[in-house]
């Protein structure tokens, strides 16, 4: 127990973060260097999970919705890139506004009547939307029914083709520190401490002046919005996109994926997707076992862990002694209001 | 044959749909209404009674024949394997979590979905299975130009007097009292001495024992089985129960039958493609128009 | 004028009636408190005044504005703020955190600030931290921010959740039952502490309350009602002679008056 406590304080300290944080950015960004095209792509594919995740966790961590139908985000991010960038014949890169105003009309369209209502609602409603995106666009020409979109052509970047592996890779790093960055930054936020607190009362947050279903949807917004800017950045690197994607399986991975690093912390993402697809690889083998363990394995973590991997901590919000002392001057000067 | 006479047809082949509906829903409605959790792996129960009473079926039709004597051992052993499981997952993976938070029931739910989806799916390697009765399934009888099935007939004859007996037993046994006392109030009913856990149990085992029929009528009607039948049946059966009002036992009849009816009817004017859409439209227009559903009570919200 | 207005008040629910043409009125800067024996609709009258329920009939008003078309959240944004009966604490976070959520009412900052984190949201947040820091050296539990607000004794939670009040610098503060579960010695303390939110911040308290103890000893105007009707009206010395307030308390002799 001794051993534990001494253990969690090492770890609590600022420095060990730090460390911990450079480590990892360091082997992220050198893993080019010594890592064979098998490894690279394993490692793109957890960045890819860890993208998904981090805007999952906005809706599921942050604000406490139930959603089974995170696939189909990232198919209507993934549509619009490839619809536009095909028929059209736009540049990637001009395709990405419209495809983060798609995500966020569509979540509008969705959330606003289904927020409101018990929560058990929206998950039933975000898997039959989901549905619907996968029938849709089955059915439909301008997507390519059920064979999807294919040959996609891929942005260059910097005179260099986003086709190769080691550009993928590091396309995806980048956008995966930009999704850790603003998940911290809402976080740590008076719009994220009303999600946490309607979290975890939403009759006292209501109380407190939360204007609770308004948060719902913003925070369903911004988790759709990510979903999509994976999407479209999935669809070029893969080059197509079908509807065979957007499955509930799929939407139960990343779930299991929020779950198992902990709902609502950000680090728990990255390390949940990177367990996820390290277990992913060692069950390659084993086939259809695989969903089953999976399954076993969110049973499990509901039940005897539901935090997740990632150990608890909440921030401190009390200043330090320099800030104590700013605060008490400027009290002084202008009193209680 | 008319138009209308088509649309009639459809109305015909929507009751049964519907009726298959109905007896899911209703183990949807009484979870929900009793402990407020969207049991997710209820389809898969539904599933499992099908797969049951196949195998149990095929297990006796090979040695000893007789068709329909196997499929009535087929189907109480499907009822008593479902009542089994259902108990077994409401006290393992739920009960724990009574107190938590929804959403970590929901995703234990999904869970235990996940599990059940793919042991069936391991044993039968993904394949379907085939149920033939030996019967001859198209026979039947006409009323004008609509066809009427005597499979269709029987069918959902079964699953009426189901409902009825369940209606029966909710309004008119000392159980049936008890769990309608605790879906009121549970603390209170705590406090009355009533034993709630016991309660929820048994709203557990009868709402799979209604799938395990449910399961096996679908496995008869259908003749084929396959391991993720219970997934869109599940979301379907749980849409219906919106639609009647979750938590009430004639709504998640009445939304059964009316999807099943309205389905059929979408089926005929849209293609057999939007199917789907078209039940998930509904279900999300219901949401928006009557969240609370044809017979749901409004919620007085309590502090 | 009257800070608070409660007028001809009719709730009904189906065919019961919980409160019956109810009239009475709140001074700004005083202490006001709710009686009546149990089920008189105490708890009703209280949540039409949040917003949680709508009157059937009748109006509630603040500071002559009308209450019934708000939701609770704007409600909350007029300057009212409640607690509740069985303390409704964010259990798994911090103290400070929960205090915290009191300037919510009267911040604004939303996704954009936050993503962006200009000069706005940053002095916004030092006025946040700054506001439940206050709060809480006012409720005299400014060296418990960093504890986990549901590791802590009930008593403290009490004040947990009154300083969460205070930090949304109400005019208004509704409290419901705030005596319940506290021994004779919080009891006191608390008591203590709703009077200096008065005198020292001026924000005017309504309560409902079991505790004749507590009310004779707080309040300084008492409105009794039973079986949802108003039966008496005064100071706690009139409320405590007046014959129909005796009767109806020793009707139900086995209430806890």
């Amino acid at each position: 127990m001794k051993q534990s406590t001494s253990l969690r304080a090492f770890l609590g300290k600022r420095s060990t973060q730090w460390t911990g944080i450079l480590v990892v950015l360091i082997f992220a960004v050198t893993l080019p260097l010594y890592a064979n095209i098998y490894v690279i792509g394993v490692a793109w594919n957890a960045l890819f999970y860890m993208l998904l995740a981090l805007g999952c966790n906005v809706i599921v961590g942050y604000a406490g919705l139930c959603d089974l139908g995170y696939s189909s985000k990232v198919a209507i991010g993934a549509y619009t890139t490839a619809i536009l960038m095909k028929t059209f014949g736009w540049n990637f890169w001009a395709t990405l506004p419209v495809s983060i105003l798609a995500s966020a009309i569509i979540a509008c369209l969705v959330g606003m009547p289904t927020l409101r209502l018990r929560g058990d609602y929206l998950a039933i409603v975000t898997l039959g939307f989901s549905e619907i995106i996968r029938l849709v666009a089955r059915n439909l020409n301008v997507t390519g029914s059920a064979s999807g979109i294919s040959g996609i052509k891929s942005p260059v970047i910097f005179g260099v083709k986003f086709s190769t592996p080691w550009m993928q890779y590091f396309i995806f790093l980048i956008l995966v520190i930009i999704f850790i960055f603003v998940s911290l930054r809402l976080k740590r936020s008076r719009f994220g401490r009303a999600l946490e607190y309607m979290r975890e009362d939403e009759d006292a947050a209501r109380a407190m002046g939360v204007n609770v279903p308004r948060f719902k949807l913003l925070a369903f917004v911004i988790g759709s919005v990510m979903g999509g800017l994976a999407g479209s950045f999935y669809a070029v690197k893969m080059g197509s996109f079908s509807p065979s994607y957007v499955t509930f399986t799929e939407s139960a991975y990343i779930l299991l994926i929020v779950v198992l690093g902990g709902m609502g912390k950000t680090p728990g993402m990255l390390l949940g997707a990177t367990l996820f697809i390290v277990l992913q690889e060692i069950f390659r083998n084993v086939g259809n076992s695989r969903m089953l363990i999976f399954g076993i394995l969110l049973v499990l973590i509901m039940i005897f862990r539901p935090q997740g991997i990632w150990p608890d901590k909440r921030p401190s919000f009390l200043p330090s002694r320099r800030e104590r002392k700013q605060l008490s001057e400027r009290t002084e000067t202008h009193g209680t209001g | 044959m008319s138009v209308f006479d088509i649309y009639i047809q459809q109305i015909v082949n929507g009751l049964i749909l519907g009726s298959f509906y109905a007896l899911i829903a209703l183990g949807y409605s009484m979870v929900y209404g009793i402990i407020k959790m969207l049991n997710f792996a209820h389809g898969d129960i539904y599933m499992f009674g099908a797969f049951g009473s196949w195998a149990v079926f095929y297990f006796f039709a090979n040695r000893a024949g007789a068709e329909w004597a196997c499929l009535l051992f087929g189907v109480l052993a499907a009822m008593c394997l479902c009542a089994a499981l259902g108990f077994l997952i409401q006290r393992v993976a739920y009960r724990p979590l009574f107190d938590a938070p929804r959403l970590s029931l929901m995703i234990v739910a999904i869970g235990v979905s996940l599990v059940l989806e793919n042991a069936i799916m391991m044993v039968t390697n993904g394949d379907s299975v085939y149920l033939n009765l030996g019967i001859n399934m198209t026979a039947g009888f006409r009323i004008g130009h609509v066809s009427v099935k005597w499979i269709q007939l029987v069918l959902f004859l079964i699953a009426v007097v189901v409902m009825v007996g369940l209606t029966l037993l909710i309004n008119y046994t000392k159980w049936g009292q008890a769990m309608r006392a605790v879906s009121e109030d549970m603390n209170t009913c705590r406090l009355m001495g009533i034993n709630a856990n016991k309660v929820i149990a048994l709203t557990f085992i009868i709402g799979s024992v209604l799938a395990a029929i449910a399961g096996t009528m679908n496995g008869v009607y259908y003749g084929s089985l396959k391991y993720d039948m219970g997934y869109m049946m599940g979301i379907k059966a749980f849409t219906a129960a919106v639609i009647g009002g979750i938590g009430s036992i004639p709504g998640a009849m009445l939304g059964g039958i009316l999807l099943g009816v309205l389905e059929a009817l979408g089926t005929q004017i849209c293609g057999s493609a939007w199917k789907d859409v078209f039940a998930f439209g509904l279900l999300i227009l219901m949401l928006v128009f009557k969240p609370n559903g044809i017979f749901g009570l409004s919620e007085t919200e309590r502090m | 004028m009257a800070l608070v207005e409660v007028d001809h008040l009719t709730v009904r629910f189906g065919g019961l009636t919980a409160i019956n043409d109810l009239s009475f009125t709140t001074e700004e800067g005083s202490i006001t408190a709710l009686i009546g024996p149990n089920g008189a609709g105490k708890t009703t009258a209280f949540n039409c005044l949040t917003g949680f329920y709508k009157p059937t009939e009748g109006d509630v008003r603040f500071d002559g504005k009308s209450l019934a078309p708000l939701k609770p959240h704007e409600i909350t944004a007029l300057g009212i703020i409640r607690t509740f009966q069985n303390v409704r604490l964010f259990k798994r976070m911090s103290v400070m955190e929960n205090v915290m959520s009191g300037p919510h009412s009267i911040t604004k900052q939303s996704v954009f600030g936050a993503l962006f984190h200009g000069p706005a949201q940053k002095k916004e947040e030092a006025f946040i931290r700054q506001t439940a820091l206050e709060s809480m050296e006012f409720a005299g539990i400014a060296d418990l921010g960093d504890s986990i607000a549901q590791d802590l004794p009930y008593g403290l939670q009490r004040r947990v959740e009154l300083a969460r009040a205070i930090a949304a610098k109400p005019r208004l503060m509704l409290l419901d039952e705030p005596a319940a579960g506290l021994n004779d010695a919080e009891k006191e303390e608390l008591m203590a502490l709703i009077r200096r939110c008065r005198d020292e911040l001026g924000i005017t308290v309504f309560l409902i309350e079991h505790d004749m103890d507590m009310i004779m000893n707080l309040a300084e105007k008492i409105v009794v009602i039973s079986f949802g009707s108003k039966i008496a009206e005064g100071t706690p010395d009139e409320v405590k002679n007046d014959s129909v307030v005796i009767e109806a308390y020793l009707g139900s002799e086995d209430e806890p008056a």
